[in-house]
């Protein structure tokens, strides 16, 4: 049974509820669903309906990747600075050189030695 | 007067053939057509054959499939739908949002945001080992965070803690 066929009551439900979607394929059959629901419960319930298929989501054969219309994502990629950081470390935890984040950055920071612990930095990727 | 009875008969057998044969098949052929296209079915046609209905095409996705079918039962005078024609269009293939390090750097920072410390993960080719222990009452929330990130693939060897 291809992961198609074992998600269909949940692609059926996004259909009846108002998610838009688009499938791919990812690693190794991975069914990749990305889109975006008219609403939290909206997507709550295919959630719901996807532990229901697989409890505790183990397969693996399936990405569920959906927002919700109005908040893209909770804010983006932010990264809240803790005590001890700095613009290189910060930019080895993402694979990019602390220039870019100075970058995105410039209109909160005034000089990239100076960040606070619970600052919120735009990260560029 | 022998004509006029023999013409009689003749367009009374011609009616009960034609009542007794129902549609043609041409007329189910338009009829279920229609009805595809009325249901919003694309990418498929229909052709009748002594009321069996064979459906071909290429469909996006499996619910098209089965939404098919379904339209082309629902017309009148069709005995049973043949869906074996029905293909499914080949997916794309998925690409990772961002590159390895990035997706790990933006996923251990979404985990930490919503409370999943715990849960590590490591990157390779846009799947995600996701392993380490949370509060059950996070487990779904930490799943999902992972899921939204733009990952292609995930091995999922989350526990919930044990109270």
């Amino acid at each position: 049974m291809s992961a198609q066929e074992k998600y269909q009551s949940l692609l059926e439900l996004a259909n009846q509820n108002g998610t838009t979607y688009e499938l791919s394929e990812g690693d190794n059959g991975t069914l990749v669903v990305t889109g975006t629901a008219p609403s939290a419960e909206a997507k709550q319930a295919l959630w719901d309906e996807y532990n229901r298929i697989d409890p505790d989501f183990k397969s693996g054969d399936l990405i569920l990747n959906i927002s919700t219309g109005d908040a893209a994502g909770g804010g983006g990629n932010t990264y809240t600075v803790e005590s001890g950081d700095n613009l290189t470390k910060i930019g080895n935890k993402y694979g990019i050189p602390w220039k870019s984040i100075w970058d995105a950055n410039r209109d909160i920071l005034k000089d990239p030695d100076k960040i606070y612990p619970g600052q919120e930095l735009k990260i560029p990727i | 007067m022998m004509k006029a009875k023999l013409l009689t008969f003749i367009v009374i057998a011609a009616a009960l053939f034609l009542s007794a044969c129902g549609k043609s098949d041409a007329d189910l052929t338009k009829a279920v057509n229609d009805k595809l296209a009325a249901d919003k079915v694309t990418g498929v046609t229909a052709s009748v054959k002594d009321g069996v209905a064979t459906l071909s095409g290429e469909v996006a996705d499996v619910t098209v499939k089965t939404k098919a079918e379904a339209s082309a039962k629902s017309v009148d005078g069709i005995k049973s739908v043949d869906v074996n024609g029905l293909k499914l269009k080949p997916l794309p293939t998925a690409t990772p949002a961002a590159p390895d390090p990035a997706l790990t750097g933006k996923i251990t920072e979404s985990l930490k945001k919503a409370g999943c410390t715990g849960a590590s993960v490591a990157v390779a080719n846009g799947k995600v080992t996701v392993t380490g222990e949370v509060p059950a009452a996070k487990y779904a929330e930490c799943i999902q965070t992972i899921q939204q990130s733009g990952i292609t693939g995930i091995d999922n060897q989350l526990k919930k803690a044990a109270k």
